[in-house]
């Protein structure tokens, strides 16, 4: 998000914020964030060399979202004898006026913003011509096809649920492993009679999908274990294209948000404010902090060129706190953005250099992907090792923590740098949960002595941020090759 | 329910009547090749791309990369289509492209070449130059 984009966003919700809701059907409020998010997705889509993908990338967004919707809401999802489904009850069915308003909402902005093709001179959300109404129709008809048998399926096989999981984390490997990217642009290169020789695994730049698709995974995992409750259309795709957060995040969950959606609200001018130092904070963290030190922070460039130990080191920690401002930063405007319209999103950041140890580091850090991990991999993953026999206790920890610190890493590109940045958290929090164990059992009061106390908390906030910050020399270049030269300089060899 | 659908479909029908008489725009490809010099000049590789049909697409993307190391702007850019080869209409600019590096200014002359514009799909390309 750009800062034209923020400042609609910021303005968008200030309207809906202090529209008198109390009059008008909360509902409303909900169909206009909907209406909002619809446009939000279009509009900061990035442009990509493929012609009209800046369309069809959204549009399909919003076709999983939908086709998401119909195989986990009660009227289409599996249901078994225990949930019984309550049949003839349309308030249920997409049939109700309250979902059929959310379909025509979603289509109908879908078919506009591509009718403006005929209309206006210049695109008015995309960055390029949206494609001709024929093929938009084309594929809203392929798409209806599609979900109407996957809603059919859903009501009579329980796997469906399991097949829309893979469906997704089969798009999110091919967007963030380069060499199937590069396969997938030439295959959409040939099938639209453009030159393969320039496919680039670039071209598939599909904004926030890696946040969409966990969004959608959680809901779809609560629907399998029957812990997700009914949501109307309007409240399910306002939740997955909530526009404060659909490019960086937070990953709320579905029912949270919900609640939120169906809350009374009328913005107060505390709130107001609340909000307003929150996006200021946010807007100083990204534009102003990060922006600043990312022309020294770590880059293959500046990897190949800084020569010395002591830059090398300025500018390892410069990347530190660039990637922790921008995030952050995004996230301090997302949140205040969101109070405006009476969401309270959840923080995804606490403090996290100032944590004495790794395990801390990562409970503050990204907290809604770690929360993510640990609630549909680390969680289930150690359950299921805790029921086989014979494994020790040290090799579960090292097990559960390296394989969900890899995926975490793997969730951010498949590609071997990440691999390197997950191994080295996964093994770092092994190695200090074993080290923790090891002095409590070891010296069971080393924590009575204040000053020893204190001087070990700063010992581990300092060990622990430099741990971090190594790790981002893996995260930062896009070869391990450079990531071992930026080593060898930081310690002098 | 059944009104629901006929509502849907006479919308569907009236916009394709709309846009079946809408997408005859003969000035397609002076845009076209307007749009594309102005990607260039903001060195938007992407929109360049989208631009050009798949013949051209190198050449445009290697036009682009010799003005990566200078600023570039457009000086009085007024183009017009000056007739038909075929299927592939001519369009002909008026104008400059200005590269400034160091303060030195390079003036590239656009009526130097006639832009070869195709459609295809409903778009109009740029698809070479003559």
């Amino acid at each position: 998000m750009g800062l034209i984009q923020v400042g609609a966003s910021i303005l968008t919700s200030l309207l809906i914020g202090v529209a008198p809701w109390r009059h008008f059907a909360q509902t409303a409020r909900v169909y206009l964030l909907l209406a909002f998010s619809i446009l939000a997705i279009y509009w900061f889509q990035p442009a990509v060399p493929l012609r009209s993908f800046d369309f069809w990338l959204p549009s399909t967004t919003l076709a999983l979202v939908v086709l998401t919707w119909f195989v986990t809401s009660q009227s289409g999802a599996y249901t078994d004898a225990a949930s019984p489904r309550r049949r003839g009850d349309r308030s249920l069915t997409w049939r109700s006026p309250h979902n059929l308003i959310a379909l025509t909402l979603i289509v109908g902005l879908s078919a506009i913003i591509d009718l403006s093709r005929y209309f206006l001179p210049e695109p008015f959300i995309t960055t390029t011509p949206p494609p001709r109404f024929v093929l938009f129709l084309f594929f809203t008809i392929i798409i209806t096809i599609f979900i109407s048998l996957l809603n059919w399926l859903s009501h009579h096989f329980r796997w469906m649920l399991s097949t829309a999981i893979i469906l997704l984390i089969f798009i999110l490997v091919i967007l963030k492993m380069p060499a199937l990217s590069v396969q997938a642009s030439v295959l959409i290169r040939t099938l639209t009679n453009r030159s393969i020789e320039n496919a680039s695994f670039t071209d598939l730049r599909w904004l926030g999908f890696s946040y969409i698709a966990f969004r959608l995974i959680h809901v779809l995992r609560d629907k399998q274990a029957g812990r997700l409750p009914e949501l109307a259309l309007s409240e399910f795709a306002t939740y997955v294209v909530f526009f404060p957060s659909l490019a960086a995040g937070p990953i709320d969950r579905a029912e949270r948000f919900a609640q939120d959606l169906r809350k009374d609200f009328v913005l107060t001018q505390a709130e107001t404010l609340l909000a307003g130092q929150r996006i200021a904070i946010g807007l100083f963290k990204k534009f102003v902090i990060a922006d600043t030190l990312a022309s020294i922070a770590l880059n293959d460039l500046l990897a190949t060129q800084v020569r010395t130990t002591g830059w090398m080191w300025v500018i390892v920690y410069a990347y530190a706190f660039q990637i922790y401002f921008d995030f952050s930063g995004y996230t301090d405007i997302a949140i205040g953005i969101a109070r405006l319209v009476g969401i309270k999103l959840p923080e995804n950041f606490a403090a996290p250099y100032l944590k004495p140890n790794l395990t801390q580091f990562w409970n503050s850090w990204h907290m809604t992907l770690t929360q993510w991990f640990r609630s549909y991999f680390f969680n289930p993953f150690n359950r299921w090792m805790r029921g086989l026999k014979n494994i020790p206790l040290w090799t579960m920890i090292l097990i559960g923590q390296v394989s969900t610190m890899l995926l975490i890493g793997l969730w951010h590109g498949i590609t071997l740098n990440f691999v390197f940045w997950g191994l080295w958290h996964g093994s770092g929090l092994f190695i200090q949960n074993r080290w923790s164990d090891f002095i409590r059992t070891r010296y069971p009061t080393l924590g009575q002595n204040t000053r020893l106390h204190s001087a070990l908390q700063i010992g581990g906030i300092l060990f622990t941020f430099h741990f971090v910050a190594l790790g981002w020399v893996f995260f930062a270049l896009s070869r391990p090759a450079f990531s071992w030269q930026v080593f060898l300089k930081l310690f002098g060899m | 329910m059944r009104t629901f659908s006929l509502t849907i479909l006479t919308i569907i029908l009236t916009t394709l009547l709309l846009t079946a008489c809408a997408s005859t725009n003969n000035n397609g490809s002076v845009k076209a090749v307007e749009d594309y010099l102005n990607a260039l000049v903001a060195k938007d590789a992407d929109r360049l791309s989208t631009l050009s049909c798949k013949d051209w697409e190198d050449d445009a993307l290697l036009e682009l990369d010799s003005f990566q190391a200078v600023t570039t702007r457009l000086d009085g850019m007024a183009c017009e289509q000056t007739g038909t080869d075929g299927d592939t209409a001519l369009v002909l600019c008026k104008g400059k492209i200005i590269a400034s590096y160091n303060n030195e200014n390079q003036e590239l002359d656009l009526s130097v070449r006639t832009y070869q514009v195709v459609q295809e799909g409903g778009d109009w390309l740029v698809c070479g130059t003559r």
